[in-house]
C-alpha cells in the first residue's frame, strides 16, 4: 500500500512537471474540463444560496408573526389543509351538490390574547409617467415589528400618514416615478405621496405599493364603483402573534371554522404525512414525485452528465495521447530504470489526474468567486434575494470529483497504449505499427446492432419514447466505439487523391489513436445535432400543416372587454396610427345589464349576460345538456355509433372556422366591412346585413323558422340554478331573422354578425368591443413594438392579434444547435490537426528536403483538419438521422393511436382527419454540416498554419 | 577476488531476429561473466551484436536460447513484472544520450528507481544526494537536465545507474554524443565506480574508451572472438611487453 | 632529431650536466624513450660542435655544465614552430606485414589482424591505466605538476597513436570482409552459398578465464 503510494508520487511529479512544460496543451485540456465544472458549480452555489432554510422562508412570508390566517372561502365549514396552509378543501365530500362558496369572519377564529395585524391587498390602476399600470396595492403596516423580514426598506421611510405610501423599487422603475413623487389612480380623486421604496426579498420583480391599513383600498373601491365599474376584489390575511405559537393540532382546530392557517411552528417542524388528513383524501395525496419519476429523472441527468463527460474525454483524450507519444522516450527511460507497466500507466494517468485536479480547483474557485461577484445580477435573474451564501462542500466536492474523473478517463486509453509498448521500442523510437484493437469495433458493432434493434422495437412495437431514445443512445455509443475501424475504411478511398489530401488521409488513418477520438467527438456532436434538427424539422412540418390561421394573412384584430369598452376608441386609434391599416371594421358586442360588467356575467349586482339559443333539434346528441344524475350523454352510444355521428352528422361536426371570438355564440355587431376584412366573399351576406338580417356561419344556430334566438339573462343566480337542473335559463328572448352563409367560407371564429341597427331593433344594447383591420402589408416588428408600447400605457387588457401565418419558434434553437455542432467539430478537428502537425514535423522536414514548396505545410494542415471534420460529420449525420426517424415513427404511432381512441370515444370533432406526422430531413442544416463545416474547418486550419511551422514548434515545447 | 560470485553471467546466449529467409543471428553462443569491481568493454563492428547483448543482459529483450543470470537470478524465466523490479534494484542503464527525464531534477532522476521501488521520497532523495556527492556531482542536484551539459547528464545517469544497492551498470555508447575530453570524464567516473566495487559492461566502438576497461571483449558476427586482459601498469613502466 | 631538441629544450631552463639531463628527459617522457648517458653525451658534443650549446664551467660536485647558446635558442624555436615532418613516413612493420599477408597461402589475415588488435588494445588499456593514475596526480596538484602534465600529454599521444592503429586495423578488416564477400560472389557461383562473411574460426583464448 505504502509502496504503491510512493511510486505514484513519483509518477505525479513527472506528470506535473510535464504539464507545466507543455503549457499550451495543458491549458487547452484544462479549460475544456474546467468550464463545465465552473458552470455546474456556479449553478449549484446559486441554487443552494437561493434555496432558503425553513426559518428564512418563514421570516420572508410572515415576519415575526407566529401564523397567517386566511379565509378558506367556504362559508366557514370545516376544512382540511396541508401543513403549508397552501392547499385546503372542505372536510365534507360534496360530490354533485353545490359547494359552499362564501366568506367567513376570520377574526372569530383568532384566539384571544393574540396580536393581530391585517394584510390586505388588491389591484389598482395607478397612473404612471407613461400611462396606467395595474399594480397590487398592499395595506400592511410595514413599520410594525411583526412584519420585520417581509419587506426590506431601501430608501426613504415607512408611510406614517394616510396619504403616504411606499413602493417597490421594481414599481418605481416600471412607472418612472421616484420617492417624493405623487401617486394617483384612475377613477380615484385622492393623491398619495411616495415616501419610501422597498423590496420583497422573495419576489424582487414585483410591482407593489404599500399603504397604511384602510388608507387606499376601501376608498378606491368606493370610487371605482361610483364610476359604474365593478369594484376590484381584495384578499385579506391576518398576521397573528401569540405566545406559544400554533401547533399542528391547534391549526387543525382552527380549520374547523373554515380558516386556513400557515403556522411558523408547523413549517419549522412539519407533521408526518400520516398526520395530515388532507393527504388521505382522494386526489389530494402528497405532491411528492413518485420514486419511478425520480429514477427516470436521475437516469436522464446521469445520461446527460455521462454524455458530456464522454464528449470531453473524446476531445481531451488525443491531447493526452500525443503527450504520451511525445514523451515516449521518457517513458522508455522509466522502463529501463525499472518502471513496470503499472508505473508507465501511472505516469500517463497522472497527467489526467493533475489536469483534472487543477481543473477542479480552478473551476470551483472561479465558480465561488463568480457567484459572489455576480450575486446582485443572479438575484435579479432568480427574482429573489439569496439567504446565506450557502457553500455545500460535499456537493462542490462531488462536482470537482467529476472533473478529476473526466481527466482520468480521458487519459486511460493513452495510458494503456503507452504501457503496452515495449521498453525497447520506446527507447529506439521505433513506431511499431500497432494493430488497432479488434475487440472495440466488435463491441461497437454489437452495441449498434443491439441499440438499433431496441430502437426499432421501440418505434414499431411500442409507443415509448424512452425505449427509442435509449436504443439510439446505445447505438450511437456503438458507432463511437467503431470509429477506429470506420476511419480505417476511409483510408482505402485515398488512392486517387492528389498529394496533400492523400498524405492527410493516410496520416489520419495511420494514426488512428489520435484521429479516432477527434472523429468520435465530432460524430457525437453532429449526430446529436442532426437527430434533434431532423426531429424538429419534422415537427415543424407537422405544425405548419396543422396551423390554423386566426385571421386572413396580414389582418389584425383587437378586443378590449374591460370597463364597458371605455378604452376601445383609443385602442382602435392606436392601431390605425401605428400599423399600415387598409380597412378598419369596428365591432361591438351585445351587453346585458350595467355597462361596467364583464361580458360573461361576472362583476356582481346589476350584471347580466346573453345566450345564443341552440335549438334542441340541432344539438349533437353526444354533447347534449346533461341532466342531473344522468351521466355523460355520449355514454349511451357504442363507439361505432359515435364514430358515425362524429364523421357524418352535421350537428356534431362543427367548425369554428379556424379562429375564436371571446363572446358567447361568436356573436359580433358590425357592418359589411367586417366581412370584407375577414375575406368573406358572399354578396348575399352583405345584402342580408343591409336588410336587417343576422348573418350566420353556423347551421346549428338557426332554428326551424329561420331565426336565431338571443336570450338576455338578467338574473344570473336564477339562470345558474336552472342550468344545474338542466332547464333553460329565464330571460327575454329576441328572435332575429337569419341568413346562412353557404359552406366553404372561413369566418375565423365569427359565427353571427348583425349591424348595430339590427341589434337596436331587436332590443339589444351594445358596447364597443374592438375592431378588425386589413393591412396594406404585413406590419413590421418595429411598428408592432411601438403599438405594444402604446397599448401597454393604456393599462387595459388589450387582446391584439396580428396574423403572420405560421411562425416557427424553433428556428433560433436549430441555428444555435447547428452552430454548437459546428464549433465542436471545428474544435475537435483543430485539436486533432494541431496534434497531427506536431507529429508530422519530421515528415514535413523530409518533404521540404525533397523540394516541396512551403505552402505544402499549409495545405496539408488544412486537409488534415478537413479530413477529421468530414469523417466525423459524415458518420455523425448517418448516426443522427436514424434515431430521429425512429422517434418520429413512434410519434406517428402514438398520434394514430390517440386519434383512433378519440373517434371511438366521440371526443374529437373529426375534422382534423387522421394525424399527419411527416418525416422531414433538414437538408439545409445537413448541407451546412456536411459541406460548410469541414470546408470552414479546413480553411481555418490552413489560415492559422504558418508556412514555417510556428504552431508545431509551440505545440512541441 | 576470483572466488567472488559474478554479478552478471551470460551462458550460451543466442538471439535470432526474424525467421526463415530473413533470419538473422544477432548473437550465437555467448558466454561471459562480469565480476564485482570489473569493467568489461564490448567492441566490435556495427552489426556484431553489441547492443543486443546489452539489452538482453538488462532484460529489455529476451534471448532465443541460453541463460542470463544477474546476482543469482535467472532473468530469462522472469516475468515482465519481475524484470521491471530487477531493473529497479539490480541493473542500471546508461544510454548514448537523453538519459534523464526532462521533467525531473538531477537528484529526482537519481532517486527515481528507488521511488518507483516504493522508498519514501525523502529517503530516496537522501540516497540520491549521497550518490551524487560520492561522484562529485553534488552541485548538480537541483538542476534540470536542460540546465546541464551533456557530460554532466551522462555522469548523473551513471549515478542513477548505481544508486541504492545496484551494482551492475550497462552502458551503451555512453560517450557517443560527447567530445573526447568530456567523454573521458564520463569514463573516468565509470572506472572509479568499478574500482569501488561495481560491475560494468560498456559497449563502444571507440578503442580509446574501451581501453578504460579491465577486459575488452571482441565481438564478431554475434560471437566472442577474442578478449584482452589488462597488464599491471607497472610492467609497462619497466619496459616489458606483456602478453595475456 | 628529437633527442637533440629535447636536450635543447631542457637546457633553455638553465645550465645542466649530462646525467641530470638524462633524468629530467626521462621524467618528462615517462621513460617511454629510455636514454643512456652515452647517448646524452654524444648528442651534447654534436650540439657543441654545431655551436648550439657551450661548456659553462662546473658545478660544486665537479660536473661539467652545458648552457644553450643563441643559435641553439633559434634552432629550438624553429623546431617548435615547424610541424613534424611527414614526407618520409617511418617504415611501419605492421603495414608491411599486412601487405605481405594478403594473398599469402595458409594465412588467415583476419587472425593476423585480430592478434595485432589484441596487442594494440591491450597496450592502450595499459596506457590508459597509467593515464588514469596520472590524472589523479594532476588533479591532486603535486609539486611536480609541470612534469606530470607533460607525462600525461606523452601518454595521451601514445594512446591516440595506438588508437589510430586500432582503427586502421578495424578498417582493414571490414575492407577485407567486403572484398572477400565480393570475391566469393563472383567466383563461387556454382558452390553452395557460403556465409556472407568468411567463417570466423577465431580460436582466441577461452572467454572469462578467471578474470584478473
Amino acid at each position: 500500500m505504502k509502496t504503491w503510494l510512493h511510486s505514484w508520487r513519483a509518477a505525479i511529479r513527472i506528470a506535473r512537471r510535464d504539464a507545466w512544460r507543455s503549457k499550451g496543451r495543458s491549458a487547452l485540456v484544462l479549460a475544456m474540463i474546467a468550464l463545465p465544472i465552473l458552470g455546474v458549480s456556479a449553478l449549484d452555489l446559486t441554487y443552494r444560496s437561493s434555496e432558503l432554510s425553513p426559518a428564512e422562508r418563514v421570516e420572508r412570508s410572515m415576519g415575526a408573526a407566529d401564523a397567517i390566517f386566511r379565509d378558506a372561502q367556504v362559508e366557514g365549514v370545516p376544512i382540511l389543509q396541508d401543513p403549508q396552509g397552501e392547499m385546503h378543501t372542505p372536510a365534507k365530500d360534496y360530490k354533485d351538490q353545490a359547494w359552499p362558496n362564501g366568506r367567513t369572519d376570520v377574526t372569530k377564529a383568532i384566539p384571544a390574547g393574540s396580536t393581530v395585524l391585517t394584510d390586505r391587498s388588491g389591484p389598482a390602476k395607478l397612473t404612471t409617467v407613461h400611462g396606467l399600470l395595474t399594480t397590487e396595492v398592499r395595506e400592511l403596516k410595514a413599520s410594525d415589528p411583526i412584519t420585520r423580514g417581509i419587506t426590506t426598506l431601501l430608501s426613504g421611510r415607512y408611510p406614517e400618514k394616510t396619504d403616504e405610501v411606499m413602493a417597490t423599487s421594481h414599481f418605481l422603475e416600471a412607472s418612472g416615478l421616484s420617492v417624493g413623487s405623487t401617486l394617483s389612480a384612475r377613477n380615484f380623486d385622492r393623491t398619495y405621496r411616495i415616501v419610501g421604496s422597498y423590496e420583497l426579498p422573495d419576489a424582487l420583480a414585483t410591482a407593489q405599493v404599500n399603504a397604511l391599513p384602510g388608507a387606499f383600498l376601501a376608498p378606491y373601491a368606493k370610487a371605482v364603483e361610483k364610476s359604474g365599474l365593478p369594484a376590484p376584489g381584495t384578499s385579506t390575511a391576518y398576521l397573528v402573534k401569540k405566545s406559544g405559537g400554533f401547533t399542528w393540532n391547534t391549526v387543525q382546530q382552527i380549520n374547523t371554522k373554515g380558516v386556513a392557517v400557515t403556522s411558523r411552528a408547523v413549517l419549522l417542524d412539519p407533521p408526518a404525512e400520516s398526520e395530515v388528513p388532507l393527504y388521505a383524501k382522494d386526489g389530494w395525496g402528497s405532491w411528492d414525485s413518485s420514486p419511478g419519476a425520480d429514477a427516470a429523472e436521475l437516469a436522464a441527468v446521469a445520461t446527460v452528465v455521462g454524455l458530456a463527460m464522454l464528449e470531453i474525454c473524446l476531445l481531451a483524450g488525443p491531447a493526452f495521447a500525443v503527450g504520451a507519444r511525445r514523451s515516449r522516450r521518457q517513458l522508455g527511460l522509466v522502463g529501463a530504470n525499472g518502471g513496470a507497466r503499472s508505473h508507465i500507466r501511472a505516469i500517463v494517468l497522472s497527467g489526467g489526474l493533475v489536469i483534472g485536479v487543477a481543473a477542479a480547483v480552478i473551476g470551483t474557485v472561479l465558480a465561488v468567486i463568480l457567484t459572489l461577484a455576480l450575486q446582485p445580477v443572479l438575484e435579479d435573474v432568480m427574482n429573489q434575494r439569496f439567504g446565506a451564501f450557502d457553500v455545500r462542500p460535499l456537493e462542490l466536492l462531488g462536482i470537482a470529483l467529476l472533473a478529476v474523473l473526466t481527466g482520468l478517463l480521458a487519459a486511460i486509453v493513452p495510458a494503456v497504449t503507452a504501457s503496452r509498448q515495449t521498453v525497447l521500442a520506446s527507447l529506439t523510437g521505433r513506431r511499431g505499427v500497432r494493430r488497432s484493437s479488434r475487440v472495440l469495433p466488435l463491441i461497437g458493432l454489437a452495441a449498434v446492432l443491439l441499440g438499433g434493434a431496441i430502437a426499432l422495437f421501440g418505434s414499431l412495437a411500442t409507443e415509448s419514447f424512452v425505449i427509442v431514445a435509449g436504443g439510439s443512445a446505445i447505438a450511437e455509443l456503438g458507432v463511437v466505439a467503431m470509429t477506429p475501424a470506420l476511419v480505417g475504411l476511409f483510408g482505402r478511398t485515398g488512392r486517387w487523391l492528389p498529394l496533400s489530401p492523400r498524405l492527410a488521409l493516410r496520416d489520419a488513418v495511420r494514426n488512428r489513436g489520435r484521429t479516432a477520438p477527434a472523429v468520435a467527438a465530432v460524430l457525437a456532436a453532429v449526430a446529436g445535432t442532426v437527430a434533434v434538427s431532423t426531429f424538429m424539422a419534422s415537427s415543424e412540418a407537422q405544425h405548419r400543416a396543422a396551423y390554423e390561421a386566426r385571421l386572413p394573412y396580414g389582418a389584425v384584430s383587437t378586443f378590449v372587454m374591460e370597463e364597458g369598452g371605455r378604452d376601445v376608441p383609443a385602442v382602435r386609434e392606436a392601431v390605425q396610427r401605428h400599423l399600415p391599416v387598409d380597412v378598419r371594421a369596428d365591432v361591438e358586442r351585445v351587453s346585458v345589464g350595467k355597462p361596467g360588467c364583464d361580458p360573461w356575467g361576472g362583476g356582481g349586482q346589476g350584471c347580466g349576460r346573453y345566450e345564443v339559443v341552440l335549438p334542441k333539434a340541432n344539438e349533437c346528441p353526444l354533447y347534449a345538456t346533461a341532466l342531473p344524475g344522468a351521466g355523460d350523454p355520449s355514454e349511451k352510444y357504442t363507439p361505432d355509433q359515435r364514430r358515425k355521428m362524429i364523421t357524418e352528422d352535421w350537428r356534431c361536426s362543427q367548425s369554428s372556422g379556424g379562429g375564436w371570438v371571446s363572446v358567447d355564440g361568436g356573436l359580433l355587431v358590425g357592418d359589411a366591412k367586417v366581412l370584407q376584412v375577414l375575406g368573406v366573399d358572399d354578396p348575399g351576406a352583405v345584402k342580408a346585413l343591409a336588410e336587417g338580417k343576422i348573418v350566420s356561419f353556423s347551421r346549428a344556430q338557426i332554428d326551424k323558422d329561420g331565426t336565431v334566438g338571443i336570450k338576455q339573462v338578467t338574473d344570473i343566480a336564477a339562470a345558474d340554478k336552472a342550468m344545474e337542473k338542466g332547464l333553460p335559463a329565464p330571460g327575454k328572448l329576441s328572435s332575429v331573422p337569419a341568413y346562412l352563409v353557404p359552406e366553404g367560407q372561413k369566418s375565423y371564429g365569427v359565427q353571427l354578425l348583425m349591424t348595430p341597427a339590427t341589434a337596436k331593433a331587436a332590443g339589444l344594447a351594445t358596447l364597443p368591443a374592438g375592431a378588425y383591420f386589413s393591412t396594406e402589408r404585413m406590419p413590421g416588428t418595429e411598428e408592432r413594438q411601438k403599438l405594444d408600447g402604446e397599448l401597454a400605457k393604456l393599462g387595459s387588457n388589450v387582446d391584439l392579434h396580428v396574423e403572420q401565418g405560421f411562425v416557427n419558434d424553433d428556428s433560433l434553437f436549430l441555428i444555435a444547435l447547428a452552430v454548437f455542432a459546428g464549433l465542436v467539430t471545428i474544435g475537435a478537428a483543430g485539436i486533432a490537426t494541431g496534434l497531427a502537425q506536431a507529429d508530422a514535423e519530421a515528415d514535413l522536414k523530409t518533404l521540404a528536403a525533397v523540394g516541396a514548396p512551403p505552402r505544402v505545410r499549409r495545405t496539408l494542415s488544412g486537409f488534415q483538419c478537413g479530413v477529421v471534420a468530414a469523417m466525423g460529420v459524415v458518420l455523425g449525420s448517418a448516426a443522427g438521422v436514424l434515431p430521429a426517424i425512429g422517434l418520429r415513427l413512434t410519434e406517428e404511432r402514438e398520434a394514430i393511436g390517440f386519434y383512433e381512441e378519440a373517434i371511438r370515444q366521440g371526443w374529437d370533432n373529426g375534422l382534423s382527419g387522421p394525424p399527419y406526422v411527416p418525416i422531414v430531413i433538414p437538408w439545409e442544416t445537413l448541407a451546412g454540416l456536411l459541406v460548410a463545416v469541414p470546408l470552414g474547418a479546413a480553411l481555418l486550419a490552413a489560415l492559422v498554419t504558418r508556412s514555417r511551422g510556428a504552431l508545431a514548434r509551440r505545440a512541441a515545447t | 577476488m576470483s572466488a567472488q560470485q559474478p554479478v552478471l553471467q551470460l551462458q550460451n546466449l543466442a538471439r535470432v531476429h526474424g525467421a526463415g529467409a530473413t533470419e538473422v543471428h544477432a548473437l550465437r553462443g555467448i558466454d561471459l561473466a562480469v565480476y564485482p569491481g570489473e569493467l568489461v568493454a564490448v567492441m566490435g563492428p556495427s552489426g556484431s551484436g553489441k547492443s543486443t547483448l546489452l539489452t538482453i543482459a538488462g532484460g529489455l529483450d529476451t534471448p532465443t536460447s541460453g541463460r542470463v543470470i544477474v546476482e543469482d537470478t535467472d532473468i530469462t524465466t522472469a516475468s515482465v513484472k519481475e524484470l521491471a523490479a530487477l531493473r529497479r534494484r539490480s541493473i542500471g542503464y546508461v544510454f548514448q544520450d537523453y538519459n534523464l527525464i526532462p521533467a525531473l531534477t538531477a537528484a529526482e532522476n537519481v532517486a527515481l528507481p528507488r521511488e518507483l521501488d516504493g522508498t519514501s521520497a525523502r529517503k530516496a532523495r537522501v540516497e540520491a544526494l549521497k550518490a551524487l556527492e560520492e561522484m562529485g556531482l553534488g552541485h548538480l542536484a537541483d538542476r534540470f537536465p536542460d540546465e546541464m551539459s551533456g557530460g554532466q547528464q551522462q555522469r548523473v545517469a551513471i549515478a542513477r545507474a548505481l544508486v541504492g544497492d545496484r551494482r551492475l551498470v550497462l552502458a551503451d555508447e555512453p560517450t557517443g554524443a560527447l567530445d573526447s575530453e568530456t567523454g573521458e570524464s564520463v569514463l573516468a567516473l565509470l572506472r572509479s565506480r568499478c574500482d569501488a566495487g561495481a560491475a560494468g559492461v560498456l559497449v563502444t566502438h571507440e578503442p580509446r574508451f574501451a581501453a578504460w576497461a579491465d577486459r575488452v571483449v571482441f565481438l564478431r558476427d554475434g560471437a566472442i572472438v577474442d578478449q584482452t586482459v589488462r597488464n599491471d601498469a607497472e610492467s609497462l613502466l619497466s619496459g616489458q611487453v606483456a602478453e595475456a | 632529431m628529437s633527442i637533440r631538441h629535447g636536450l635543447l629544450a631542457l637546457l633553455e631552463r638553465g645550465p645542466r650536466y649530462g646525467s641530470q639531463l638524462r633524468t629530467e628527459f626521462e621524467s618528462r617522457t615517462g621513460s617511454t624513450w629510455p636514454l643512456n648517458v652515452g647517448q646524452v653525451y654524444t648528442t651534447l658534443s654534436r650540439l657543441e660542435r654545431d655551436g648550439m650549446v657551450a661548456q659553462d664551467g662546473e658545478d660544486a660536485a665537479g660536473h661539467a655544465l652545458y648552457a644553450i647558446t643563441d643559435s641553439g635558442r633559434a634552432e629550438l624555436r624553429a623546431w617548435f614552430e615547424k610541424p613534424v615532418d611527414r614526407t618520409s613516413p617511418a617504415r611501419d612493420e605492421l603495414a608491411i606485414k599486412l601487405a605481405m599477408a594478403v594473398g599469402a597461402p595458409n594465412v588467415d589475415i583476419r587472425d593476423v589482424i585480430q592478434s595485432q588488435r589484441h596487442h594494440t588494445v591491450k597496450a592502450m588499456q595499459d596506457y590508459t591505466r597509467l593515464k588514469a593514475q596520472a590524472l589523479v596526480t594532476v588533479e591532486n596538484g603535486g609539486a611536480q605538476e609541470r612534469d606530470d602534465v607533460a607525462w600525461l600529454l606523452v601518454l595521451e599521444q601514445l594512446i591516440f597513436q595506438t588508437e589510430a592503429e586500432a582503427r586502421w586495423l578495424d578498417h582493414c578488416e571490414s575492407r577485407l570482409i567486403r572484398l572477400s564477400a565480393t570475391a566469393a560472389r563472383t567466383t563461387d557461383t556454382r558452390t553452395t552459398p557460403a556465409a556472407p562473411a568468411p567463417a570466423a574460426p577465431a580460436p582466441a583464448t577461452p572467454p572469462a578465464a578467471g578474470a584478473r
